[in-house]
């Protein structure tokens, strides 16, 4: 279970977190809310450990891993605009977790094609990403994030680069992905809706401090 | 990148900069230093020649600049508002004087309008020992900077806001005046801030063009300390030209530093030229770039091609093919070493505008003043390869550096991210996110330091052994030897290192064919 204690961050003197707790159990969604600028981010950003917090901790499954840095914390995370890397094709993005977990090239990129093809992207498997459409680096975005069978999931607004046709179906597919895998997610956005579809709890940041969404 | 490892980084670059550069000036300063600070700082002015001298590299520093501006703003505008054939080819050949080694450009006005000149014979004029010869060559290096900085400001011009001013009003000249100049005025400024330091600074058109009237201060300090020994006087010259150019250069930083802010805008569309007046300017500008930047290359060709049959074989004498031989080597081992500060300093100043800036500091500095202040402090390493390669890498890898931070700069922090909560270390991500992105500014960085090491001349002039000859130093030699061989052999070679330059900048530079790349550059 990944438990946050006590975390405070502040920015240009003002709290971003002041002294927040947060668990998220395994196969939780939460859905993290707030205004721009609220700290939503950073506090996930301080999850990955790509951030250090000013004070309090991180848990997993009771160990401390606030001092762990991000590439052994086995969290994977994704950004609205998805951070596909340009100089790779969609196959060599997805493996590219499993080859960081010392697969060698082949057997990642014989899972990679496995994950694809469960995300319908198979075709596409030598495509440069930026050719794909909007929805479809999504999808490999997620597939990349999920092929390493990370720990948490940490998703930041990952639906608000998208058109509404879309955002709704791909919320359904990422929320089945999610839920088969029985990950704890945390889930960045400030759309309502959007949090009450996919998440089993939502709570809400605001001055630094979480507040229960009912 | 943490705080510690970005010290880290920076140590090699620093120690660099300081141990090669800033000693070396120090080292110069007081060896000219007096009994008193007047004495030391005001002997330049109680002497007519020495003040003439000063006057002169500023007066000619500054007219450049407004040459310059005069031309090449048009020429920008142009280049910047309409599409036409062959364009993008002229947008990638102004980068071209860049990569031609000033000995080279030299020669190329030499040839143009030097005796026996092809514009001097076709029109009959002589302008051997007029100030033109100097200021046409420094046009050749600079007018492309200028025109280039013009293009990529126009480019920053948000298209809504000219809209806007147009809807409220303001004519085309208006709109130009009150909405674009604001936007490019401060590119100018930076980039005819570095028309001022090349021109200032410069050493090699000034030695081959300007005569003995019409040579800089450079000039002066390297005949001063290699011929006459007035180490004293030299160093008293080297102070003020440390203290021009470390104005100059601070007025520089202040302006990149405004610059380095980033803004986002609606680029104005290119259009097709249609009336006979856009047609007229788009000729016009054409005529401008091959009058000033063309001219001098196609004219060393031309004189080449016509060069004697002696001048041909002596292309094959043991010592031309020793100065080639040191050529490649040298700039081979300083390319290395420039690559890897470059590297270091950029990856370590990530964030920090002044210490970005600091990389410009050997583009700046006088080379044949850093090279009297290296003779002056290493007394005992003046014969020494590794003090002549090290400065060679210190003057080049700026190059690297600046290309190097720009990639980074354009680098989405996401990426290298993602990549960390992947699984990959810092070095990991390095390896296999940053550096396959960066690896074209890289490339392009390394194609600069390696045509700057090529062509090399006022530190090797200094520093150099006999038997270190290289392609510079050697059409020097023959410069300076009368008869109509000896400089045809020296058109000849200077094609030969202009086709180096140019081949090693393209071998460095051109794209690598992978299936899926899409890079920063």
């Amino acid at each position: 279970m990944l438990e946050l204690k006590n975390i405070s961050k502040r920015f240009e003197n003002r709290f971003l977190a002041d002294k927040l707790s947060l668990n998220v159990s395994r196969g939780e969604i939460v859905a993290l809310l707030g205004a721009s600028g609220a700290g939503k981010s950073t506090l996930l950003k301080i999850v990955a450990g790509l951030e250090e917090a000013d004070a309090g901790q991180v848990f997993f499954d009771q160990q401390d891993i606030s001092r762990l840095p991000p590439e052994k914390r086995h969290f994977a995370l994704m950004f609205q605009d998805f951070a596909l890397f340009p100089h790779l094709n969609v196959l060599d993005n997805v493996a590219f977790g499993l080859i960081e977990q010392k697969l060698s090239k082949k057997t990642a990129r014989e899972q990679a094609l496995v994950m694809l093809a469960r995300f319908n992207l198979a075709t596409h498997a030598a495509d440069n990403v930026t050719t794909l459409s909007g929805g479809e680096q999504q999808r490999v975005a997620l597939a990349r994030a999920l092929i390493t069978q990370p720990k948490v999931l940490l998703l930041d607004e990952p639906f608000s680069a998208l058109d509404a046709e879309l955002r709704q179906s791909l919320r359904d597919e990422f929320k089945q992905h999610i839920t088969n895998m029985g990950i704890a997610t945390i889930l960045v956005t400030h759309d309502e809706l959007e949090a009450r579809a996919m998440a089993n709890r939502c709570v809400r940041l605001s001055a630094g401090q979480l507040t229960a969404v009912l | 990148m943490k705080r510690s490892s970005r010290v880290a980084l920076l140590l090699l670059p620093s120690a660099a900069v300081v141990l090669m550069l800033l000693l070396p000036m120090l080292r110069l300063v007081a060896e000219g230093w007096g009994e008193s600070f007047y004495e030391s700082f005001f002997t330049v002015w109680q002497d007519d020649f020495l003040k003439w001298r000063l006057l002169w590299s500023f007066t000619q520093a500054v007219l450049t600049c407004v040459l310059a501006f005069i031309f090449g703003l048009p020429v920008a505008w142009v280049l910047a508002r309409f599409e036409f054939p062959g364009r993008q080819l002229i947008l990638r050949l102004l980068m071209l004087p860049f990569v031609v080694p000033t000995l080279v450009a030299a020669l190329g006005v030499l040839a143009l309008w030097g005796p026996q000149g092809v514009f001097s014979q076709a029109l009959g004029i002589d302008l051997q020992d007029t100030p033109w010869l100097l200021l046409y060559g420094n046009l050749f290096f600079n007018l492309c900077l200028v025109i280039r900085a013009g293009v990529d400001a126009l480019g920053q011009v948000n298209a809504h806001c000219v809209a806007a001013s147009r809807s409220l009003g303001a004519t085309p000249w208006r709109a130009f005046w009150r909405v674009e100049w604001p936007v490019i005025a401060p590119w100018l400024t930076s980039s005819l801030c570095l028309v001022f330091l090349y021109c200032f600074s410069g050493f090699g058109l000034a030695l081959v063009l300007g005569g003995q009237r019409y040579a800089t201060v450079e000039v002066e300090i390297y005949t001063l300390v290699a011929y006459e020994l007035k180490l004293a006087q030299a160093s008293s010259l080297a102070l003020w030209m440390l203290v021009l150019t470390g104005l100059v250069a601070l007025a520089y930083a202040y302006v990149e530093k405004r610059l380095s802010v980033a803004t986002r805008s609606q680029p104005i569309a290119l259009r097709f030229p249609k009336t006979a007046l856009h047609w007229l300017a788009v000729f016009g500008s054409l005529a401008v770039l091959f009058f000033f930047c063309a001219a001098p290359i196609l004219a060393i060709v031309w004189r080449a091609l016509l060069a004697d049959s002696q001048a041909w074989a002596a292309l094959l004498d043991v010592e031309t093919l020793q100065a080639l031989w040191n050529t490649l080597r040298f700039s081979a081992a300083a390319l290395f070493i420039a690559t890897v500060l470059g590297v270091a300093h950029a990856l370590g100043t990530q964030g920090s505008v002044a210490w970005r800036a600091a990389a410009y500091l050997p583009l700046i500095a006088s080379p044949v003043t850093v090279a009297f202040g290296l003779l002056l402090l290493y007394p005992d390493w003046t014969a020494s390869l590794a003090l002549l390669i090290a400065a060679y890498a210190v003057l080049a890898y700026p190059f690297v550096a600046k290309a190097m931070a720009t990639g980074l700069g354009s680098l989405p922090d996401n990426l290298n991210q993602v990549a960390r909560t992947l699984g990959a270390s810092p070095a990991r991500t390095f390896w296999r996110v940053t550096l396959p992105l960066l690896s074209p500014a890289l490339r392009r960085g390394m194609a600069f330091a390696a045509a700057t090491a090529l062509g090399e001349f006022a530190v090797t002039l200094f520093l150099s052994r006999p038997e270190w000859t290289t392609l510079t130093t050697l059409i020097y030699q023959r410069l300076g030897k009368p008869g109509a061989v000896n400089l045809d052999t020296a058109m000849l070679l200077a094609c030969l290192l202009m086709l180096l330059s140019a081949l090693v900048f393209v071998v460095i530079d051109s794209p690598q064919k992978t299936s899926d790349s899409k890079t920063i550059g």
